[in-house]
């Protein structure tokens, strides 16, 4: 695309990129940018690919939000409950932010297994993409997790006894069961450091393997590539059309059937 | 079954495919992504105005959390109702296990297997009849056991007892002292953790509904005599005995039970 | 100062004296102008003295000293792709060894393996293991034993540790057995329910007219009469106990846990709870399988009693 540019622009031009190129000179970010925003995909991917990238936002809305709460949070028995109706009644926008987290954990997970769902329906979890599905079902695992541990965090009834029974649940498992029972609680009873423990892992240990995981997830997506719906005709990596069966000209007999006449199907 | 070199051979044409005939993720993929982030976030954010200003979505923040309650009945959060219900479908103290750590670990160890066991390359629904009968199974089936979850019911003592006006004129004995004493009693005597009756209440240990109880004719004996023995009167049922309540107590319940003939 | 063109050696100045006076000086003066003006003022005569002696011999040195002319930059060697080069070890020549080098690598790897538990394996501790270590024993002191009619149960309501604050409220639900032997008898039942830690109803109503509260050194305690004329019974998934306990309907996997109790100064002091298996009998003639303290959930006899055959220590 040849375009007369006058001197202006192309100065202009050149001041624009004179930042990315001293970037990209010296990290090698903008072209790893590039290289991701650039990359080819299949031409036929649909909507249904969607839910992974919302599910990112989801997440992303997640952080946001909790870094904000975690700023008027009080994560003491004696006081987290008032710091909650603070943040829910007093402060500006306290009760949009922190509806938004809430309700954002439930899109979070829906969104989730949505996606899980799509993927298990595409066949995209087959060679080579095995390892990011067992990400992915540790990514679910850890996404409830997180929404488990942030349940008790208002410290009202509904939070307090359902913890109660959620670590007693946790106690039933076989030989390790009462072990981890009492590390999830700091003790052989819920005490004052219950509320400690589990914002510690809310905030820091549950998000950061997150982070992590998702790091690794998309690592891999971008490296082994989007799959084209299955239904597809036009499908990326679809099985080779077959031969056109030989031309017959009528006058000699047919010869023995070529074996690439018969139809295979293609995937 | 597909071998290793055929599936690395198809991978192969995939990238070939794609290195050909893709289109670049920004724009074409990309919009769509946005689009779609786009609307997620405004499903949160117009929940979070929901959950404000209306009641459908639940109270923003219950009372303070009391250790040493008697009257409350714990619920997780709504995506944990399906482990929730199952607690309620195993309720023989053997199986117990099953339902808390069992069936979700198997669950996660299914999960993790699935592309170790499909080894085969097809990937058309049509020609995928295990995956695709799986797939509805787990869905509906964890849709049933979140709805049943999210409609189980249960009640406090006091929530019940603050709902026995509202009985008294549903079921028409608002005039009957004795039966409103008696609906007290089935109010605090926990009654609800196994009955419903007029919505409330749990229905635990195959308890009958007891709204039109009366209805059926069984008398004020009867119902003094079962509520002393239960199991004397129906042979194998759970239902523990009231007989400590003592004789005015007992005939106060009685009362109640035959005067709610149903909703009128 | 502007370089020759092609002059890229660094300037290596003859040793002097020169910089050496003038930083003195710069330091004197500074000084003196906190503390002392005469300071400051020799400070300053020595700067500019020892300063012009020192940009003199540089503006006169630098016509002196005349290197060799630069080198030709090399032509250009063949580009070195990223993964060989130096930054590869060489290939071993044939029978050589490196012991030195494979000394150098278990090294690293163990002296990163020391410091990696030097600072994980407190961190873990510290976090793992105060749940782990016995707790103390909590005496509770829930009132005088008048309070607490013979053969009429109560529901009470108290702080097990009054310096942990509300979050160690407890329930238990009381009765005063008479007298066994001379010695008062107590039932103290908990009320956390033996599934899965759901609070308990008792089975008949509560009378919170009557309810006193009583103070005591570990707080408010609240003594409310109940008739729980069905035993107790758990609303979540409809565990049901009777009035000792013990599991008579509904997924509890054994009976509710029960309080020690002592009686000092005639006033009821609870104790640590305890797992029951089983009660035979009723009030003061109980007899009761006594476990340690097992969470809800977790069998204490009966074959499936295997699967915990361990409990942390409490």
């Amino acid at each position: 695309m040849a375009r007369k540019r006058s001197a202006r622009q192309e100065a202009m031009q050149r001041a624009v990129m004179y930042p990315l190129d001293w970037l990209e000179e010296r990290s090698g970010l903008v072209g790893a940018t590039r290289y991701f925003l650039f990359r080819k995909v299949p031409g036929d991917t649909s909507w249904w690919h969607t839910l992974g990238s919302a599910t990112l936002t989801a997440f992303l809305v997640q952080l946001v939000t909790g870094v904000i709460l975690a700023m008027y949070y009080k994560p003491d028995p004696r006081s987290a409950h008032a710091s909650i109706e603070h943040i829910q009644h007093d402060l500006t926008l306290g009760w949009l932010v922190r509806g938004m987290h809430r309700w954002g954990a439930s899109v979070f997970i829906i969104l989730m297994f949505m996606h899980m769902g799509r993927v298990f329906l595409f066949g995209a979890y087959k060679y080579p993409r095995e390892l990011n599905w067992i990400i992915g079902v540790l990514l679910l695992a850890t996404g409830l997790f997180e929404g488990l541990t942030g349940y008790l965090l208002p410290y009202d009834q509904t939070a307090y006894w359902a913890t109660v029974v959620a670590i007693n649940i946790n106690g039933t498992a076989p030989f390790v069961g009462p072990y981890l029972a009492t590390l999830l609680r700091g003790g052989a009873e819920i005490g004052p450091d219950v509320l400690a423990r589990f914002y510690s892992l809310h905030m820091l240990l549950v998000p950061g393997a997150l982070i992590g995981l998702i790091g690794l997830h998309l690592y891999l997506v971008v490296r082994l590539g989007v799959s084209s719906p299955p239904w597809s005709r036009d499908a990326a990596g679809r099985d080779p059309d077959p031969e056109p069966p030989p031309v017959r000209s009528g006058l000699v007999q047919p010869g023995p059937r070529a074996a690439g006449v018969r139809r295979r199907p293609a995937e | 079954m597909s071998s290793l070199d055929e599936r690395r051979a198809g991978f192969q044409r995939y990238k070939q495919d794609v290195k050909t005939r893709g289109k670049p993720f920004y724009p074409y993929a990309m919009f769509h992504d946005t689009v779609m982030s786009l609307v997620v976030v405004c499903v949160i954010a117009g929940l979070a105005v929901i959950w404000k200003y209306w009641d459908v979505l639940g109270t923003t923040l219950g009372p303070k959390a009391d250790p040493g309650t008697t009257s409350f009945v714990p619920r997780p959060d709504w995506y944990f109702y399906f482990l929730f219900y199952l607690l309620r479908i195993f309720k023989w103290p053997e199986s117990v296990i099953l339902a808390t750590i069992g069936i979700p670990t198997i669950a996660l160890v299914l999960l993790l297997v699935i592309p170790f066991v499909d080894l085969r390359r097809e990937r058309r629904l049509s020609r995928r009849p295990v995956a695709v009968v799986a797939a509805a199974l787990t869905v509906v089936s964890m849709g049933v056991l979140t709805y049943k979850g999210a409609t189980a019911q249960e009640a406090i003592a006091s929530e019940v007892e603050a709902a026995i006006p509202s009985w008294a004129q549903k079921e028409g004995f608002a005039g009957n002292k004795e039966a409103l004493a008696g609906a007290k009693l089935f109010a605090e005597s926990a009654c609800v953790s196994c009955h419903t009756y007029l919505g409330t209440g749990s229905s635990n240990l195959g308890a009958p509904d007891l709204t039109a109880e009366g209805a059926k004719g069984k008398g004020i004996q009867f119902q003094i005599d079962h509520l002393k023995c239960p199991s004397c009167v129906n042979p194998g049922s759970p239902m523990p005995s009231f007989a400590d309540l003592g004789e005015s107590n007992l005939r106060k319940l009685a009362t109640f039970l035959e005067a709610s003939k149903g909703p009128k | 100062m502007e370089d020759r063109p092609g002059d890229d050696r660094p300037q290596l100045p003859p040793p002097s004296l020169w910089p050496v006076g003038f930083a003195v000086g710069i330091v004197c003066l500074l000084v003196g102008l906190v503390v002392s003006w005469p300071a400051a003022a020799v400070g300053a005569a020595l700067a500019v003295v020892f300063g012009f002696l020192w940009a003199r011999e540089v503006a006169t040195g630098r016509a002196q000293v005349a290197g060799p002319p630069p080198a030709e930059p090399s032509p250009d060697a063949p580009a070195i792709p990223a993964h060989r080069g130096e930054a590869a070890m060489p290939e071993p020549e044939p029978g050589e060894r490196f012991p030195r080098s494979k000394f150098l690598e278990g090294a690293t790897l163990g002296l990163g393996g020391v410091i990696g538990a030097i600072v994980t394996l407190p961190a873990a501790g510290f976090a793992v293991l105060p749940g782990f270590l016995k707790q103390k024993a909590h005496e509770v002191d829930v009132g005088p034993l008048t309070d607490f009619e013979e053969n009429k149960w109560k529901l009470v309501t108290f702080l097990r540790d009054p310096s942990e604050g509300e979050i160690s409220r407890r329930t238990a639900y009381i009765r005063n057995n008479g007298l066994l032997d001379g010695k008062p008898s107590f039932t103290v039942i908990s009320n956390r329910c033996a599934h899965l830690g759901c609070p308990v109803q008792p089975g008949g109503p509560l009378f919170p007219k009557q309810e006193k509260t009583v103070k005591t050194d570990n707080g408010e305690v609240q003594v409310t009469p109940m008739l729980p004329a069905a035993g107790f019974i758990c609303p979540c998934h409809g565990g049901a106990y009777d009035q000792e306990g013990n599991r008579t309907a509904g997924p509890p996997v054994r009976g509710l846990d029960r309080y020690e109790f002592s009686i000092r100064n005639g006033r009821l002091i609870l104790g640590n709870t305890f797992s029951v298996g089983k009660v035979v009998g009723s009030g003061k003639d109980a007899r009761i399988k006594r476990y340690e303290l097992t969470g809800p959930g977790q069998h204490v006899d009966g074959i499936e009693s295997w699967l915990y055959p361990l409990q942390p220590p409490h």
